[in-house]
């Protein structure tokens, strides 16, 4: 069974009196321990479709299940406590809280489960350690370089060892080198510790690094093929 | 670090707009308890006053004195038990600055009928033997460092009593046992003014202990039907409205000051509303990043509200902290005897402080609302 089954998911935003589509009827299966890479041009849908499975956003018509859980039917309630046992988010700008340290900003999502504070200790050094930054628990985020603070952005995104991690443009903001240290990062949590990760890209390098790519053109799903994973 | 952390961590974020709003809380809260303080001194004067004692004075003005023929016609009064009468002095101590209050009075009678002025009986008999003998409130002797024998000198400051100093010995430190009496003033011998006074023999209010206070408005209507067309009539009330309409003499004092503190507290909950509203505004994609991350809507609520509440409280702490310390008569002696010494009391220092945990919420309210109805897309957009 699929991990995430979209059927018919329709989203239309509405500007004053004019409504705008930005996914018409897209329809979209996942297998647990997938790395699948939504591509596409601007304005294609695909960070509509991310926020969609990341239960931030409401589909206007068709169905998401996640897992066991049809999210489109959750209430606001049961969606923000949904999110924070299953999602993990990576934001392209890396969104850290900046007065708070690196290893604050970890700990953050586990400051909504019932751990004690030395449970969140071990989880949050053990995700820093993870994305290469233990010694780095003390630094705020102006204090770290753009590709830092992401892999400070990853380990708070699979610090609750989440169901799904989804990934808007991650390396859209980094150097070169950065970015292929967070793309090996990624693959790393995807083949190694079995996460499934959908990640939204413009980069075509960046979605080699995906098992799958699936391409959205105005807010269709045109064409979905399999990439050779390059490690 | 749980949300009270979070709290603290945020609060911190700015810490010279934090500095600033808490300090706007303190400067309110330390007005509100100061005014509190001050209404509170001359409604516990009021509050105090014997039901015993009537006070009559000038129908005119209580700066107009009367005759001492007055003193016979009103003992003959019926209902009158005792008499004293009193003038103010008006002298100065060094400096006009050190202003404080300075009564000659009949003095055996005076004490007798101010039994709140507490003096040891050895004391109170060298006073009443020496013609130039004064006694002084332990508040005032503090504020100067006087002791029983030193001799100190005034200057006139009222013209009817000459242009020579006049010198006293201290006999007696007085306790006030009683609100209707403070701590902070002077008395002496009224014949000791009256040598000198350019009109002798006047007074200038009297003070009747009356048998019955039910008969008070009876006695006090007698009294003033005795001086009727005459060209010193009279105005005669009980001690709690003399002091309530010596009050009135500063104009509509609980209005005024009434006033003055609720445009300070409503000034300052709009400047911490709009602090906490710019606050939220340059946190829009924090918010909807804890969103993301499974923060629910209430939570956001509290942190964003708690964060108003905490500066609020701080700030009131602090304001209701520094008028505690320094609010009190000795030093802001500006009673002149007529008003017992003030002080922030616990009382208003808690509801100080209970003002500013409302500012606190007041001005969290729409701002925390605003942030946890936040749509967690618009607001990524916003930025993206």
């Amino acid at each position: 069974m699929a991990l995430i089954e979209l059927r018919d998911v329709t989203k239309t935003y509405r500007r004053d009196t004019i409504e705008i589509p930005v996914l018409d009827s897209v329809s979209l299966s996942v297998a647990e321990g997938d790395f699948l890479g939504l591509m596409g041009p601007s304005g294609s849908g695909k960070s509509t479709l991310l926020n969609l499975l990341a239960g931030i956003d409401r589909p206007t018509r068709g169905s998401i299940r996640v897992g066991d859980t049809e999210t489109s039917s959750l209430s606001e309630h049961a969606l923000a406590g949904w999110r924070a046992r299953h999602i993990g988010f990576i934001f392209q700008l890396y969104n850290l809280i900046p007065v708070l340290t690196a290893f604050e900003n970890v700990e953050l999502p586990l400051l909504l489960t019932s751990l004690s504070r030395k449970q969140r200790r071990d989880h949050v050094m053990t995700a820093l350690d993870i994305v290469g930054l233990g010694d780095r628990t003390k630094h705020y985020p102006r204090q770290l370089s753009g590709g830092q603070e992401q892999r400070v952005a990853i380990a708070r995104a699979v610090v609750t060892d989440p169901t799904l991690l989804l990934a808007d443009e991650p390396t859209g903001d980094l150097d070169a080198k950065s970015a292929a240290e967070v793309l090996l990062l990624l693959q790393r949590l995807n083949t190694e510790f079995k996460k499934t990760i959908v990640m939204v890209t413009h980069d075509p390098h960046a979605a080699e690094r995906a098992s799958h790519v699936v391409l959205l053109e105005k807010g269709t799903l045109v064409e979905s093929e399999k990439l050779e994973v390059q490690s | 670090m749980k949300l009270v952390g979070l709290i603290l961590k945020s609060a911190r974020r700015s810490k010279r707009r934090t500095a600033l709003t808490v300090l706007s809380v303190a400067i309110a809260v330390f007005l509100f308890a100061s005014l509190r303080a001050i209404l509170d001194g001359f409604n516990a004067a009021a509050e105090a006053s014997s039901s015993t004692r009537i006070v009559t004075i000038r129908s005119t003005s209580l700066i107009f004195s009367m005759p001492s023929s007055h003193v016979q016609t009103i003992r003959s009064i019926p209902g009158v038990r005792d008499l004293s009468w009193a003038n103010w002095f008006g002298g100065i101590y060094k400096d006009p600055n050190n202003f404080f209050g300075q009564f000659a009075v009949d003095a055996e009678s005076y004490l007798r009928l101010y039994p709140e002025v507490e003096l040891p009986p050895d004391t109170r008999r060298a006073f009443l033997e020496d013609r130039t003998g004064a006694i002084v409130g332990d508040g005032l002797a503090d504020r100067f460092g006087w002791h029983v024998a030193d001799r100190i000198v005034l200057q006139v400051g009222i013209p009817v009593y000459g242009t020579e100093d006049f010198t006293f010995t201290i006999r007696g430190i007085y306790r006030s046992t009683g609100a209707a009496v403070d701590n902070q003033s002077m008395f002496f011998h009224w014949k000791y003014a009256d040598e000198r006074s350019l009109e002798k023999g006047m007074m200038g209010w009297f003070v009747s202990e009356i048998s019955n206070p039910d008969q008070a408005a009876q006695v006090s209507t007698a009294i003033d039907q005795k001086f009727a067309n005459t060209p010193y009539e009279t105005k005669t009330d009980t001690e709690k409205q003399f002091q309530s309409s010596f009050v009135s003499m500063f104009g509509n004092l609980n209005l005024l000051l009434g006033s003055v503190g609720l445009a300070v507290v409503l000034t300052t909950l709009f400047v911490a509303g709009n602090t906490m509203a710019m606050s939220v505004r340059e946190r829009t994609t924090e918010i909807a990043v804890m969103r993301t991350l499974g923060f629910q809507a209430r939570t956001i609520f509290l942190l964003v509200a708690g964060e108003g509440l905490l500066m609020s409280v701080l700030g009131g702490v602090i304001g209701a902290g520094v008028a505690w310390a320094i609010v009190d008569a000795r030093n802001f002696p500006v009673s002149g005897g007529f008003i017992p010494p003030f002080g922030v009391s616990a009382r208003n220092a808690v509801i100080g402080v209970a003002l500013s945990a409302m500012i606190g919420v007041l001005a969290g309210m729409v701002p925390a609302t605003t942030a946890s109805r936040l749509r967690i897309v618009d607001a990524l957009r916003r930025v993206a």
